[in-house]
C-alpha cells in the first residue's frame, strides 16, 4: 500500500466530516422553536430567556455560533449538557463505550458465524443447505429490529424460565457473567439482519471466485480441496464481504438506536433519543458527529483492509 | 508380487503410450436432452510424443481435454470408452485419486494466463505449492525448487518473479510461470490448451519456442488444441482434426496438411489465409486522399487543468500515450491495414477517426480541417462507420436486426421512410443473409452471422471509409475467410475505402492495398504489400513477421 494512497483516503475522511459537522450544526439550529423556551418551559420570563440565550450563543449570528461550536471540538470541548449539567465529552464518551461493547459483539459475534454459513452455501450451491440459508437470510432481513427483538423477548426472556435478562445493562469490568446475559438478546437482534446481508455476500462472492478460471487451474493442479477453498477461494471472495461489513457498521449505527431502546441498553441511542426529547443541543450535535465520525472511519479501514487482502488495489 | 512381475509391470508400462482413448463418447444433459459432444473418440498419444487436436470453437477439443483430465461439469454424461493414462484406466479413479495424479503424473498450460493465476497469491507461490502437494517438499525447498523450474523456461530473474503477483507479469511471464508450473512435478502427460492464443505475436512465438525446447529436454508427451491448424504444425508430430465432435483426420502432420482427405479439413486449409495470394480489390487507379490524419495523439489518463496548473512538469507525464503523432493517410477506395500488438494503439487510432475518442492534432477529410472530437460533424459520422471486434456487444441484444440495421437509415435519412423495409432487405442480400433474419434477434444468429449484420449496419449509411476493428479476430478460421470475402466484394460494389485493423499478418497481406505498422503508440512502418519482406522495413516489422508461420501446404510439406 503506498503512502499516497492512504493520505488520499484520510484526507477524504477529513474532508467528509469538516462536512458534516457543518450539516449537523445547520439541521440543529434549523430544529423550530427557540431551545431556550423548550428548555426553561413556556412560563419562563423573558429575562431568563435572554440571559439563557446568551449562555448558549444563541443570540449570535450563525456563523459565530458555528464557528465557536467547531473551535471548542477541535480542543475536545463540545460544551455543557443542558439537561444533565455535565459536560457533554463526559455523558457522550460514557454512552459511546456502551454502545461500542453492544455494536463489536454483534459484529464480531456476525462476521465469526456469516462468513463461514456464506462460505457454506455457495460450496452447497443449490442443496437443501443452501436453500434452508437463503430462507433463514431473507426472514432476517425482512424483519425489523422491533420485531426480531419481540420474538427474541418472547422466546429467550419470557418470566417463566428468564433465560436472558429483559433489559438492562451491567459493565463487564464489574461482572463480566452478567455483562453477558444482558448483552445478548440485544447483540443477536443487531447480528440477525447483519447476518443475512453478509452470508448473502459471501456467498455470491465465493460462488464467482469458485467458477473461476483460476480455481479451475487450482483443482487441476490437484491441489487438495480444503487447500482450493481456504488459500484460493475464501480470500478472494472476503474482500467485498468486508467492504460490506464496513457499510454495515453504518446500519448498525442505526440499528443500535431502536435495539437500545427497546432493551434499555445506555448506549449513544437511547443518549440521542433523550438528547432529542429534551432540545439538548450540545449532545445531539456530539452524538450525530460521532456517528458520522464512526462511519466515515469504519469505510477508511475498510478500504485498507481490502487493499491488504487484494494485492491489486494497492496501486490504485 | 515378486520381483519378476514387477519388472514386468514396469516393461509393460514403460511401452504403453502416455495417453490412450479408446472409443470415447460424452453427451451433456440439457433441457433439450442429451446433446452429444464427443463421438467415438481414438487417440493415442506414443510416449514422447505430442499429439496435435485441432478443431473450430465447438468442435468438442475443450470438452476432450476436460475429460482427459477428469475434470467434468455435473450435466456431463460419459457414454463409454476407455481413456488410459499409460494403461491405467482414468475412468474407474475415484476424484482423490485423480487430484494425486493432477499435477503430477498429468498438469495442464491454459489459454489465457491472466485468468488462470490467482490474482491475490504470489507467483512463487503458485508454483511452490504443487511441488508441496505431489512432492512432499517443505515450503523453502519448494520455492527453491520453483526459481529452478521457472529459470528453465528462460525467465532471466526467476527469484524476483516469485514474489512478483500477476498483476506484476507481463502476460509471457506470466504463461511462463503457468507452463513451469505445468512441468514442476516432471508429468508424464501435458495438455496444452490453446496456450498462445491469448498472447501477442512475438510472445506466442517465444512460447512456442519454449514449448519445443522443454519437450526436447524432457521428453514429455503433450496433448496439444488449437484451433490453428498452421501454429499447430509447428509443435506436433501428429494431428487429428475435430468437427462436431468426431475425429475427421488424423496423421502426420506434413501429410495431413500436404494431402488432406477430409472435406472438413480441405476446407480448413483453405480458411488459412495465404499472404502471397491477394484477395483484394484492384487499388484505385489514382490515388486521391480521402482522410488524411496529422499530428493524431491521444494522451489517456491525461493530468486535469487543475493538476497541470499545480505540477506543470507532469504534463507529459502523467497517464499514457495511447497514440502519438501519428501521420498517415487514407486514399479513397483503398483497403489500408494496420497491425500491431495489443497495445500498440491501433484500436485508439480507429477510435479516433469513428469520432469516439478525444484526440490531438487535426483529421483532414477531403480538405476539410476537423480539430478534434468534438468538432466533428454529422456529416463526417456518416461518411466514416465502424465495425468492431465482437458482435456481441455492438449489437443491442433487445432489438431485432431489422431494427439494428434501419437506425443508420432512419439517422441519416439514407432513402425515404416507406422504402427502409425493402432497404434493410437489400442489405441483408448484401451481407448474404436470408430477408427473414430482420425479424430475429441477435442471439438467434451465429457468430459469423452476427458480424455480418454488424457489417451492413455499417454499409447501410452508404460511408465512403468503414473502418473494421478486429472484425475477424472472434471468428472460427473458416468464417473469418468468409467475412474478409464479403468485405472485399462490398468495397468493390461500393467504392467504399477501409481501414483494416487487425493483429493477423498473413490476413492483411492477403486484403491490404499499404499497411501502416504502429508499436507502443507510433507509427513506426508504412509501406505498399508487394514491399512487406522489402530490405528496408523497419526491425520491428521484421520481427513480426517473422514471427508468424507462413503456412502453405507446400512449405508444411517441407518441414515435415
Amino acid at each position: 500500500m503506498t503512502r499516497a494512497y492512504l493520505l488520499r483516503r484520510l484526507l477524504a475522511v477529513l474532508l467528509v466530516l469538516a462536512i458534516v459537522t457543518f450539516a449537523v450544526f445547520a439541521i440543529t439550529t434549523m430544529l423550530p422553536g427557540n431551545a431556550a423556551i423548550m428548555i426553561l418551559g413556556e412560563y419562563a420570563t423573558p429575562e431568563a430567556v435572554a440571559a439563557l440565550e446568551k449562555q448558549l450563543h444563541l443570540d449570535q449570528p450563525w456563523y459565530a455560533q458555528y464557528l465557536s461550536w467547531v473551535a471548542g471540538i477541535l480542543h475536545g470541548d463540545f460544551g455543557t449538557s443542558l439537561r444533565l449539567s455535565l459536560p457533554v465529552t463526559q455523558v457522550v464518551g460514557e454512552a459511546f463505550v456502551n454502545s461500542a461493547m453492544l455494536g463489536a459483539t454483534a459484529l464480531v459475534a456476525v462476521t465469526i458465524t456469516a462468513i463461514p454459513l456464506g462460505a457454506l452455501a455457495a460450496l452447497k450451491r443449490g442443496t437443501g443447505m443452501d436453500l434452508g440459508l437463503g430462507l433463514f437470510s431473507y426472514l432476517g432481513t425482512a424483519l425489523p429490529e422491533f420485531v426480531t427483538a419481540t420474538l427474541l423477548l418472547v422466546f429467550f426472556a419470557a418470566p417463566q424460565h428468564g433465560l436472558f435478562p429483559a433489559g438492562g445493562f451491567v459493565a463487564p469490568w464489574e461482572d463480566l457473567a452478567g455483562f453477558g446475559a444482558h448483552v445478548v438478546l440485544p447483540a443477536a437482534t443487531l447480528g440477525l439482519v447483519l447476518m443475512a446481508h453478509i452470508s448473502r455476500q459471501v456467498r455470491s462472492e465465493m460462488s464467482e471466485v469458485l467458477s473461476s478460471d483460476y480455481i479451475r487451474a487450482a483443482r487441476l493442479k490437484g491441489l487438495t480441496e480444503k487447500r482450493v477453498i481456504r488459500r484460493h477461494a475464501l480470500p478472494n471472495s472476503l474482500a467485498p464481504a468486508i467492504a460490506v461489513i464496513s457499510l454495515d457498521i453504518g446500519y448498525l449505527l442505526g440499528g443500535i438506536i431502536v435495539v437500545e431502546e427497546i432493551f434499555a441498553w445506555p448506549g449513544l441511542g437511547r443518549l440521542l433519543i433523550y438528547a432529542l426529547e429534551n432540545r439538548d443541543l450540545p449532545v445531539i450535535q456530539a452524538v450525530t458527529l460521532l456517528l458520522a465520525a464512526v462511519y466515515a472511519l469504519s469505510n477508511l479501514l475498510s478500504d485498507i483492509v481490502i487493499a491488504l487482502l487484494d494485492p491489486r488495489v494497492r496501486y490504485a | 508380487m515378486t520381483l519378476q512381475t514387477m519388472t514386468q509391470d514396469v516393461i509393460a508400462a514403460a511401452e504403453k503410450p502416455a495417453l490412450s482413448i479408446i472409443n470415447y463418447s460424452l453427451s451433456y444433459k440439457t433441457a433439450n436432452g442429451l446433446i452429444s459432444a464427443l463421438k467415438n473418440i481414438d487417440l493415442t498419444i506414443p510416449k514422447g510424443k505430442t499429439v496435435g487436436l485441432v478443431g473450430e470453437s465447438g468442435s468438442g477439443k475443450s470438452s476432450m481435454a476436460w475429460s482427459v483430465m477428469r475434470y467434468l461439469p455435473p450435466n456431463a454424461v460419459e457414454t463409454g470408452g476407455a481413456i488410459r493414462l499409460a494403461g491405467e484406466e482414468l475412468l474407474d479413479h475415484t476424484p482423490w485419486q485423480m487430484a494425486d495424479i493432477r499435477g503430477k503424473r498429468m498438469s495442464m498450460v491454459f489459454q489465457d494466463p491472466s485468468t488462470s493465476l490467482n490474482p491475490t497469491i504470489r507467483l512463487g507461490e503458485q508454483i511452490a505449492e504443487v511441488l508441496m502437494r505431489h512432492r512432499g517438499l517443505t515450503k523453502a525447498q519448494a520455492w527453491a525448487e520453483a526459481e529452478v523450474a521457472l529459470a528453465r523456461t528462460g525467465i532471466t530473474r526467476p527469484k524476483e518473479m516469485l514474489q512478483r503477483f500477476p498483476h506484476e507479469a507481463s502476460g509471457g511471464e506470466k504463461q511462463r510461470v503457468v507452463i513451469a508450473t505445468a512441468f514442476a512435478c516432471e508429468p508424464e502427460l501435458i495438455i496444452f490448451d490453446e496456450p498462445t492464443t491469448a498472447l501477442d505475436i512475438l510472445t506466442a512465438r517465444q512460447i512456442l519456442d519454449l514449448f519445443n525446447q522443454l519437450r526436447d529436454e524432457t521428453n514429455v508427451s503433450a496433448l496439444y488444441i488449437s484451433h490453428d491448424l498452421g501454429l499447430v504444425s509447428r509443435v506436433v508430430d501428429e494431428v487429428s482434426v475435430l468437427h462436431k465432435g468426431v475425429i475427421v483426420e488424423r496423421g502426420l502432420v506434413g501429410e495431413v496438411f500436404a494431402k488432406p482427405s477430409a472435406p472438413y479439413t480441405k476446407q480448413l486449409i483453405g480458411a488459412v489465409p495465404n499472404p502471397d495470394r491477394f484477395i483484394g480489390v484492384d487499388a484505385p487507379a489514382e490515388p486521391k486522399t480521402l482522410i488524411k490524419l496529422d499530428g493524431i495523439g491521444v494522451h489517456y489518463g491525461a493530468p486535469s487543468k487543475i493538476q497541470k496548473m499545480f505540477w506543470p512538469e507532469d504534463a507529459e507525464k502523467v497517464g499514457f500515450w495511447g497514440a502519438k503523432d501519428v501521420n498517415f493517410e487514407v486514399r479513397k477506395g483503398e483497403l489500408l491495414g494496420v497491425v500491431g500488438e495489443s497495445g500498440s494503439g491501433k484500436s485508439t487510432i480507429a477510435k479516433v477517426l469513428a469520432g469516439l475518442q478525444d484526440f490531438q492534432g487535426n483529421l483532414e477529410i477531403e480538405g476539410k480541417t476537423v480539430t478534434g472530437r468534438k468538432a466533428i460533424d454529422r456529416a463526417y459520422r456518416r461518411r466514416v462507420q465502424i465495425v468492431f471486434q465482437h458482435p456481441d456487444a455492438s449489437l443491442n441484444p433487445r432489438q431485432k436486426i431489422g431494427t439494428i440495421i434501419a437506425r443508420p437509415l432512419k439517422l441519416y435519412g439514407v432513402v425515404p421512410r416507406e422504402k427502409i423495409k425493402a432497404r434493410i432487405a437489400e442489405l441483408l442480400e448484401m451481407v448474404r443473409l436470408p430477408a427473414e433474419y430482420a425479424d430475429r434477434y441477435p442471439h438467434q444468429l451465429s457468430g459469423g452471422e452476427k458480424q455480418r449484420v454488424a457489417i451492413a449496419r455499417a454499409f447501410a449509411a452508404e460511408p465512403e471509409l468503414v473502418i473494421c476493428d478486429e472484425v475477424t479476430a472472434a471468428l472460427d478460421v473458416s468464417v473469418q475467410a468468409a467475412v474478409a470475402e464479403l468485405l472485399v466484394k462490398l468495397q468493390k460494389d461500393t467504392g467504399a475505402a477501409c481501414v483494416f485493423i487487425t493483429h493477423d499478418l498473413n490476413l492483411i497481406r492477403q486484403l491490404a492495398h499499404r499497411i501502416a505498422v504502429m508499436h507502443h503508440g507510433k507509427l513506426v512502418d508504412f509501406f505498399d504489400r508487394p514491399d512487406a519482406r522489402s530490405e528496408d522495413r523497419d526491425p520491428y516489422t521484421k520481427a513480426l513477421l517473422d514471427a508468424v508461420p507462413v503456412h502453405t501446404p507446400v512449405e508444411a510439406f517441407e518441414i515435415a
